[in-house]
């Protein structure tokens, strides 16, 4: 099948999304306020980058979980307001510590949780480790990949809420990598996308 | 946008903050200013290109923050990030005055909490005639340039984060803030 992207337009999302090094991971790109003209079933996998302004998904959330209704899977990643668009999501907010690392041997908690989870044949602790930003409380029987210092979910997979598969997280790698700006966000998307595009685009089905 | 650097501005009137979903063509039509923050959606922002240039026409002020990647501008080029840079790199120089960094020593923006990087990883190619106001490293990267353009308006590109929320010293936040806003309104030149 195919991966679709949701393409808000900020420089961070034009270079993730369209710069040679990710743009084969994604097949399409809409425009928010395009949504309606696309048939989302065509599709395995909706992949929302971070800092999407909520209030662009907000109309569309029916769509979105209509696509989940049907089996479809969503991935969305930081620092957006997900419960406006997205079903059965808890998020807390907290106080990023954006210094921790100039503190010798600092240690900001982020820790995999499911080691055995087939994500974590392509990423490290080190990858999913350059800031918080909070952590949610997924429903009972989410699979939850990674955690912060607390043990608080800040990486999870929810195949309970709805027929079909959202992938949530906290972190927010697409606006640090566009920017140019902390490597781990780029370890953590050349890991995570061709695990996207090998794992959750068609090859393998709930 | 740290909006309570702007509280003033806006409670008296003199600024508007726009989502832009919102934006109108009447919006350019009626501002002597604009600002547009690094979280630009700026492939939306192309259907105001005529707006856009119309409001230079007759004047307009212009500050843009971050990388482009979708010149609404002919004379505009793409953002080129500096290649692999170290901490030399991201030195930082005042090569021109401009009245909004006048007096400020540029090196108080150098760094947030010690780290540098946070000012600007980069440049906007200034187009012909712009004056370049404050470079990086010892290549002189362009992040801040002033462009007076030969059709009317000016346009201050600064290459990252918007330049009143670096550095350390919430005075001189505070203090380019508010000139950033004399500056677009006209009152500081």
């Amino acid at each position: 099948m195919s991966i679709l992207a949701i393409h808000p337009g900020a420089y961070y999302h034009i270079e993730t999304l369209e710069a040679p090094r990710y743009a084969h991971h994604f097949d399409v790109l809409v425009r928010p306020e395009d949504l309606p003209s696309v048939d989302l079933d065509k599709h395995a996998v909706v992949f929302i980058p971070c800092r999407t302004p909520a209030d662009r998904l907000a109309p569309h959330a029916a769509q979105l979980l209509a696509y989940l209704d049907q089996g479809g899977t969503i991935v969305a990643t930081g620092e957006t307001n997900w419960d406006v668009f997205l079903p059965g999501i808890n998020f807390t907010p907290q106080p990023t510590n954006w210094w921790w690392w100039l503190t010798p041997g600092a240690d900001l908690g982020v820790r995999v949780a499911s080691a055995g989870h087939s994500l974590f044949r392509r990423l490290g602790q080190d990858d999913l480790t350059w800031h918080l930003h909070g952590w949610f409380d997924p429903p009972d029987g989410a699979e939850v990949l990674a955690v912060n210092g607390e043990g608080k979910p800040i990486l999870y997979v929810d195949e309970v809420t709805t027929p079909g598969r959202m992938i949530i997280t906290s972190l927010d790698p697409c606006f640090h990598h566009g920017s140019h700006f902390m490597p781990a966000t780029t370890r953590f998307l050349d890991g995570f996308l061709p695990w996207m595009r090998e794992e959750l685009d068609g090859a393998q089905t709930k | 946008m740290t909006a309570p650097a702007f509280a003033d501005a806006i409670s008296s009137g003199l600024m508007k903050v726009v989502r832009e979903m919102e934006l109108t063509g009447e919006d350019f039509a009626t501002a002597r200013g604009l600002i547009t923050t690094t979280h630009l959606d700026q492939i939306g922002f192309q259907r105001f290109a005529a707006d856009v240039a119309a409001f230079l026409d007759r004047g307009g002020r212009w500050i843009y923050h971050g990388h482009i990647l979708r010149p609404i501008l002919a004379e505009l080029g793409i953002y080129q990030p500096i290649p692999n840079p170290k901490r030399a790199d991201f030195v930082q120089t005042r090569l021109s005055e401009h009245p909004i960094f006048a007096g400020i020593d540029q090196k108080m923006l150098e760094t947030n909490h010690g780290v540098t990087g946070f000012y600007g990883r980069g440049h906007n190619p200034p187009p012909e005639g712009a004056v370049v106001i404050n470079a990086l490293g010892p290549a002189k990267t362009p992040v801040d340039w002033i462009w007076a353009r030969p059709q009317g308006g000016e346009l201050l590109s600064h290459a990252g984060n918007e330049f009143w929320g670096c550095g350390d010293d919430p005075e001189i936040k505070k203090q380019l803030a508010g000139r950033a806003v004399a500056w677009l309104a006209g009152e500081l030149n």
